[in-house]
């Protein structure tokens, strides 16, 4: 497996306070790395760095796409949200989904944004939301899904585009234990099972375990990094 | 009391929470004053001449009454909901229903109290300005001035709306803790409005049908009040059928919707129709009146047989009918952009995570931005051209005779309808703002 991303000594400073010190990582096709830490280690610094959403004080965060290399730090503001766009998917805490919007039009949204006609958008959106057990959901509003079916169908969003890699924030933090397991089982099956890259922050120490590897940070930096062995959970 | 100094001293880090609704409050009571001064102004007027302006006075305000309602309510809804989730969280650990009240109405209540004190003074400063319009061949001048008690009633009216609508509006917070936050079904727009309305109208028709009748009984006195209350009727049943009818327009907007941009404006109003109708709805009745007149007074002066008096009275009605036009247009471009203002900070972890999917800010704020103007030109164009077509024999007659006079009122729509939009525009750094600055506390 290629690498996907690659960071080269990252630094991150918000006034004075230093968020990343030096940080390096690698993430592969078809990886799920799991990045773990206490409140104010960096980790989701590190998260928006290399997703582009925070450019870094020093350092590169490489992104391999096919035959093109693109350092993400150095792109404009306008390059960096087209990348994240195309190429990449998020997955939130609390879904954070449009609540005007349907199940489905949410999932059909990241198509729409890249010009996809409305139809063939919306029949992409009813496909993935099927893949992930919540077809029969596809015009609910939002108010109306639990808080399981919501990052379902947060889920379903991050994939529609297509992307390389899903960056994900804490995505069962405002769930219980089992819907946890079973949002994280879908997670996984539509991005490593699908050979997309999956970078998680979480405090759960049992999503970190599902992962390939899990990065524990402290103080803006990797303090230790650990391999886990991932049984079915792609299947 | 201990608790309400804690919460303002809290809320003073997040300034927007204060600002927004107490900077509309001032306008409300600004606007109040000058209006209320407009009507002293013209109950000074003397003799049978005198009448007909009280009257048209009388007129403009039942007009001008709704949109101010409008915006007093939108800043009374501002400044509760800004605190609904503080309030509900207090609730949650156990304050009593007593304690959530209390707060709830100190804090609106001051913030109302502060805005409509900057109001009363800046009313000052504006009655002399409106002293400058002519009417009846002589400026207003002093005249505009009302009594000094109108000041503090003003003042006293607009705090005491901010406490029933504070107390009121978070009955929800004191009832369920969590409701606040899970908003589940469509505000649903009922069809037994619909029959209502027309109930309501069948009588006034039935009524102002009889006006001849009543004047024999009560003299002019019944029949002014019949009028006005009549036009209050049909502003009423505006506001039951207008939803109705902005439901119908966002279902054909949402099926030929192929931009996000379209989908989200679309479904936005169709998820609470009652909302997006209590943004621009206080202009259907404004628009359908301007240009009722409009035509009224172009038809009338074309005939080219009026006297002196009547030229004068006809342009002063053109006037007054340009003046209220423009107020309720100020009004409601002011309600529309202090809602939106709010909007997108109460939404602004939603904002930031669609810029994070790499939504562009101009399809957000695109979206926000027809989600009103579409509700707006439905409103404003739709009845102007009812009132039209009601009047389509003398519409045309005039169209003819004073292409001029309906010109200006078309135009003072036009540019209502870019006052909004500039209302809205001026709320595109609140949103950019929002963005760089993404969410606090996440590192």
């Amino acid at each position: 497996m290629h690498n996907l991303i690659e960071a080269r000594g990252l630094f991150k400073d918000f006034g004075p306070t230093r968020a990343l010190r030096g940080v390096g990582l690698t993430v592969a096709a078809g990886e799920a790395v799991a990045i773990m830490g206490p409140s104010g280690s960096g980790k989701t610094t590190l998260l928006h760095c290399l997703a582009g959403i925070e450019t870094p004080g020093a350092g590169q965060v490489l992104f391999s796409r096919v035959g093109d290399t693109v350092d993400v730090a150095a792109l404009s503001d306008r390059r960096r949200s087209e990348l994240r766009r195309t190429s990449f998917g998020f997955v939130f805490q609390q879904g954070l989904l449009l609540p005007e919007l349907t199940a489905g039009e949410n999932v059909a949204l990241p198509l729409l944004l890249l010009g996809a006609r409305r139809a063939d958008a919306e029949a992409e959106a009813r496909r993935l939301l099927e893949l992930l057990g919540i077809g029969d959901k596809v015009g609910a509003r939002i108010g109306e899904l639990s808080g399981g079916q919501q990052q379902r169908v947060a889920i379903a969003r991050a994939q529609a585009s297509q992307p390389a890699v899903v960056f994900a924030d804490e995505p069962t933090g405002a769930l219980d234990s089992v819907t946890s397991a079973e949002v994280m089982s879908a997670l996984l099956a539509s991005t490593v099972g699908s050979g997309r890259a999956l970078v998680v922050v979480t405090h759960d120490a049992s999503v970190a375990a599902r992962c390939d590897r899990t990065l524990h940070m402290a103080d803006g930096t990797i303090a230790e990094m650990s391999t886990s062995v991932r049984a079915g959970d792609a299947s | 009391m201990a608790l309400a100094r804690l919460f303002a001293r809290r809320a003073s880090g997040d300034a927007s929470t204060v600002v927004l609704p107490a900077v509309a409050f001032a306008v409300v009571a600004l606007c109040t004053t000058v209006v209320t001064g407009g009507v002293f102004a013209f109950f000074t007027f003397p003799g049978q001449g005198g009448a007909t302006y009280r009257i048209l006075a009388l007129l403009a305000l039942v007009l001008l009454v709704v949109p101010l309602a409008s915006l007093g309510g939108a800043a009374a809804r501002l400044a509760a909901r800004r605190r609904d989730e503080r309030l509900s969280s207090l609730r949650l650990l156990g304050a009593s229903t007593a304690l959530v009240s209390a707060l709830t109405v100190v804090e609106s209540t001051a913030v109302a109290l502060a805005g409509a004190l900057v109001g009363a003074v800046a009313s000052l400063a504006a009655l002399p300005l409106f002293g400058l319009l002519h009417f009846d061949g002589r400026a207003l001048g002093g005249a505009i001035w009302p009594p000094v008690w109108v000041f503090f009633a003003v003042v006293g009216a607009v705090a005491a709306l901010s406490a029933v609508s504070a107390a009121i509006g978070l009955r929800g917070v004191v009832l369920t803790p969590l409701g606040v936050r899970t908003r589940v079904a469509t505000a649903q727009v009922k069809w037994l409005r619909a029959a209502i309305a027309f109930a309501v109208l069948v009588v006034a028709v039935m009524i102002s049908s009889s006006l001849n009748a009543l004047a024999g009984i009560g003299g002019l006195i019944l029949v002014v009040a019949v009028l006005l209350g009549g036009f209050g009727a049909v502003l009423a049943v505006l506001g039951l059928v207008g939803p109705l009818a902005l439901r119908l327009f966002a279902r054909r907007w949402l099926t030929r919707a192929k931009t996000p941009a379209r989908l989200i404006a679309a479904r936005t109003v169709l998820d609470d129709a009652k909302a997006a109708w209590r943004q621009v709805g206080a202009l259907s009745m404004v628009s359908f009146v301007g240009v009722f007149t409009g035509v009224g007074v172009a038809f009338t002066q074309g005939t080219g047989d009026e006297d002196a008096a009547t030229r004068l009275l006809l342009a002063d009605i053109r006037t007054g009918v340009i003046l209220t036009l423009a107020m309720s247009f100020a009004m409601v471009a002011c309600a529309i952009g202090v809602n939106q203002a709010a909007g997108i900070l109460d939404r602004r972890a939603l904002y930031v995570s669609l810029d994070r999917l790499g939504m562009p800010a101009a399809v957000m704020d695109g979206a926000r931005r027809r989600a009103v103007l579409a509700p707006l030109l439905v409103v404003t164009i739709g009845s102007a051209v009812a009132a039209a077509l009601v009047l389509l024999p003398l519409t045309g007659y005039a169209l003819l005779v004073q292409p001029l006079g309906l010109a200006i009122i078309v135009g003072c729509l036009a540019l209502g309808i870019g006052l909004v939009w500039a209302g809205l525009t001026a709320t595109r750094p609140v949103l950019t703002r929002v963005l760089s600055a993404g969410i606090p506390g996440t590192t």
